[in-house]
C-alpha cells in the first residue's frame, strides 16, 4: 500500500514545493504556470512520482504568493490579493517577518483542513457519482459551466467563454472509441491532417497560462524587478504563536470557505481568499483594524487560499471536473499516464489515491518547514530579474508542448495560437477559466448528450430521468438566477453611489 | 407535446448534432452580447488605440516576432542533424539571449554576460536532460 513512498517520491514533493514557492513568490508567475512548464518532466517519472512533483508545485505555488504580497504589497498570485491588505501595512511597521510567519502557519492549517475534507468527501462523492447515467453526467457538466459563468465578472461573457471552449474542443474527429461515427467536423480546409484529433489539451493550457502571461508582462514593458533593499522584512517584532489565540474560528471558517470555493468548478483562489477575508472582517470585533495591519486578515486570506488546494481536487478526483485552472493541468498528468479521472478513479486506483493524499500532506508540511525557517532566503527570490526567467520559461513551454504527443511541431504552434488568444481574450473581457473548463469537458459533454438522446430518443429525458436530474436543474437555474440578481444589485448600488 | 420532444438521430450525421447545437447557442449569446454592449463595441476603436498607445510595442511585438522565428527555424535546423535535438539546442541559445536582451531595461556588459551564460547553460542542460535521462526526441 505504501510502495510509492520512496526517497525519490519524497524528494520530488520537496523539490516541487520549493520550485512552487519560487514561482508563487515572483509576481506575474503562478502555480498554474509552474505546473504547466513542469508537466513534461512527469513523462518519465511515472504517475505517483509525477503527481508528487505537481502537487508540490501546486501547494508551494499557492503559498509562495504571500511573500511579495506582504513584503512589497504586490500579490505574487491572484489568490494572495487580500494578503496585501493587512500584510503590507504590517511590513511597513517593521513587522514583515512576523506577518510572513502568520501567513505561513495559516497556509498550513488551511491546506491540512482542506486535505481532510478531500480525504473524507471525494470517495463519498465518487461512490454517489458512479450511479450517474449519461443524462446526469451531462447535467453535471452543464452545472459546472453555469457555476463558473455565474462567478465570472460578467455572467454573459462567462457563459460565452465556456461555450466557446466547448466549441473549440469539438474541432476534429467524432471519435469511434467514444461511440462516434469517425467523421470530421469544424476543421478548416487543408487542416485535416493537423487537426484530426483537434487541439491537444496541454499545448492549449501551456499557451493560455505560460505564453499569455509573458505576453501580458511584455505588453507592460516587463516591469523592472525589485531590489533587496525594497523588501520590508523587518526585525522590530518577533513572531509569536500567541497571535493565533482567539483565531481558531477564523482559521477553521476561512479554511472551509476556501475548501468549498475550491469544490466549485473553475472559481479559483482569489474568490476563496476574498470570501474568507470579507467573512473574517464581518465577524471580527476589530473590523475597523482590517486593512491597517490586522493579523486576523492575513490568517483569513492565507488559510482561505490554501484551503482551495484540497477542495479543488474533490471534483477532479470524484467527477473528473477540475476545480481550478491548476487542477485542470493535473488532468494532463493523468492523460500522459493513460488514466482517466472520474467516479471510478478512486476505487480502481487506490494506490494513486493514497499517493495523492500522502503527497498533499507532505507538500503542506514541506511548505511550512521551508517557508517558516528559510523565509528570508525565499524573500530574495522576488529580486530575480524577469529578463533571465522569462526566456527560460518560454523555452520550457516549447519543450512541454512538443513532447506531450511524442514530438509534434503543430502542438508548438498551438501553444503560440492559444498564447496570443489568451492575451487577446483578456482584452475582449472573455473569461479564461470557463473557456478552459469548457474546452476540457466539451468532448465528454458531447458524448453524454448524444448518447442520452440515442438511448432515450426524447429531449424530456434530461428533466425526467431521475430526481438527481431535477436537483441538478434547480442548481443550474439557481446559480444563474442568483448571479443575475447579485449583479443587478451591485449595478444598482453603483448607480446610487 | 410528446412528439415535439422526440428526437431521431441519424448515425451518419451524428457528428454534427452537438456542434450545431453549440454553434447555435454561441450565436445567440454573441447576438445578446452585441445588443447589450453595442455602445462599448462601437467605441472599441478608442479603447484599442489607448491599449496600443500604452503598450510597450518593441517588447510585445519583438517577443512575438522572436517566438515566430524560433518556432520556424527549429525544424529546418533540426533536419540538418536528425534525431539529435540540435534544432532545439541551436535555436534556443540565441532565442533565450535575444528575448532576455529585449526584456532588459539597461544593458551593461556584465548583465549581458550573465544573460549569455544563462542562454548557453539553460538550453544545454534542458537538452541533455530530455535527450539522455528522459529519452525524448527534440526537434
Amino acid at each position: 500500500m505504501i510502495e510509492f513512498i520512496t526517497p525519490m517520491f519524497l524528494a520530488l514533493i520537496v523539490g516541487g514545493t520549493t520550485v512552487g514557492i519560487i514561482f508563487g513568490a515572483i509576481p506575474g508567475m503562478t502555480a498554474t504556470m509552474a505546473v504547466a512548464i513542469c508537466l513534461p518532466l512527469t513523462y518519465s517519472l511515472g504517475l505517483e512520482n509525477g503527481l508528487a512533483l505537481l502537487l508540490g508545485l501546486y501547494v508551494g505555488g499557492i503559498s509562495g504568493g504571500l511573500v511579495p504580497a506582504i513584503l512589497l504589497g504586490i500579490p505574487g498570485t491572484p489568490s494572495s490579493i487580500t494578503t496585501t491588505f493587512d500584510g503590507f501595512p504590517m511590513a511597513k511597521r517593521g513587522e514583515g517577518e512576523a506577518a510572513l510567519r502568520i501567513g505561513i502557519v495559516a497556509s498550513l492549517v488551511g491546506g491540512l483542513i482542506s486535505l481532510f475534507v478531500l480525504y473524507l468527501f471525494a470517495p463519498t462523492l465518487a461512490d454517489f457519482a458512479i450511479k450517474f447515467s449519461y443524462v446526469e453526467k451531462f447535467l453535471i457538466i452543464l452545472f459546472a459551466l453555469t457555476v463558473m459563468a455565474a462567478l465570472s465578472t460578467d455572467l454573459l461573457l462567462g457563459i460565452f467563454s465556456g461555450v466557446l471552449g466547448v466549441f473549440v474542443a469539438l474541432i476534429g474527429v467524432y471519435d469511434i472509441s467514444d461511440g462516434g461515427n469517425g467523421k470530421h467536423r469544424l476543421i478548416p480546409p487543408g487542416m485535416e491532417y493537423w487537426l484530426d484529433s483537434g487541439f491537444s489539451l496541454l499545448p492549449v493550457l501551456i499557451g493560455l497560462f505560460g505564453l499569455a502571461a509573458i505576453l501580458d508582462q511584455a505588453e507592460l514593458g516587463v516591469p523592472k524587478g525589485h531590489t533587496a533593499d525594497e523588501l520590508k522584512v523587518g526585525k522590530q517584532s518577533r513572531f509569536k504563536f500567541s497571535v493565533f489565540k482567539g483565531q481558531g474560528t477564523n482559521l477553521v471558517r476561512s479554511s472551509l470557505i476556501g475548501t468549498f470555493v475550491g469544490i466549485l468548478p473553475g472559481v479559483g483562489g482569489s474568490a476563496a481568499s476574498i470570501l474568507a477575508y470579507s467573512n473574517a472582517k464581518t465577524f471580527s470585533k476589530n473590523a475597523k483594524n482590517f486593512g491597517k495591519g490586522e493579523p486576523a486578515g492575513i490568517i483569513a486570506s492565507e488559510s482561505g487560499n490554501n484551503g482551495l488546494t484540497g477542495g479543488a481536487l474533490v471534483p477532479l478526483l470524484s467527477l473528473g471536473i477540475p476545480g481550478d485552472s491548476t487542477t485542470a493541468l493535473l488532468i494532463g498528468a493523468f492523460t500522459l499516464q493513460g488514466i482517466q479521472v472520474g467516479p471510478l478513479f478512486i476505487g480502481n486506483s487506490p494506490d494513486t489515491w493514497n499517493a495523492i493524499i500522502f503527497a498533499m500532506l507532505i507538500a503542506n508540511i514541506a511548505m511550512f518547514v521551508l517557508m517558516y525557517f528559510a523565509i528570508r532566503y525565499f524573500a530574495l527570490v522576488v529580486t530575480v530579474p524577469k529578463h533571465l526567467l522569462f526566456p527560460i520559461i518560454l523555452m520550457m513551454c516549447v519543450i512541454g508542448a512538443y513532447t506531450i504527443n511524442y514530438g509534434i511541431m503543430f502542438d508548438v504552434w498551438t501553444l503560440l495560437i492559444f498564447g496570443v488568444f489568451g492575451w487577446l481574450a483578456t482584452k475582449l473581457r472573455l473569461e479564461i477559466a470557463p473557456f478552459i473548463i469548457g474546452f476540457i469537458l466539451g468532448p465528454s459533454a458531447e458524448v453524454y448528450f448524444v448518447k442520452s438522446l440515442e438511448s432515450f430518443g426524447d429531449l424530456s429525458i434530461f428533466f425526467t430521468k431521475s430526481w438527481i436530474a431535477g436537483v441538478l436543474w434547480v442548481l443550474i437555474l439557481g446559480s444563474l438566477v442568483g448571479s443575475t440578481l447579485l449583479s443587478r444589485r451591485a449595478r444598482n448600488q453603483d448607480v446610487s453611489h | 407535446m410528446g412528439d415535439l420532444t422526440k428526437v431521431v438521430i441519424d448515425f451518419e450525421q451524428s457528428h454534427l448534432l452537438f456542434p450545431r447545437l453549440v454553434a447555435t447557442v454561441l450565436g445567440l449569446l454573441l447576438l445578446t452580447i452585441l445588443l447589450r454592449d453595442r455602445k462599448r463595441i462601437l467605441n472599441a476603436g478608442q479603447t484599442w488605440r489607448i491599449t496600443l498607445n500604452r503598450m510597450d510595442k518593441p517588447r510585445f511585438f519583438g517577443a512575438i516576432a522572436l517566438t515566430l522565428m524560433y518556432f520556424s527555424c527549429m525544424v529546418p535546423v533540426g533536419n540538418v542533424w536528425p534525431n539529435t535535438g540540435m534544432g532545439f539546442l541551436l535555436c534556443s541559445v540565441p532565442f533565450v539571449f535575444c528575448v532576455g536582451a529585449l526584456f532588459m531595461h539597461d544593458r551593461p556588459k556584465r548583465a549581458l554576460g550573465v544573460l549569455a551564460l544563462i542562454a548557453i547553460v539553460g538550453p544545454t542542460c534542458v537538452w541533455w536532460l530530455f535527450t539522455n535521462p528522459f529519452y525524448l526526441t527534440l526537434p
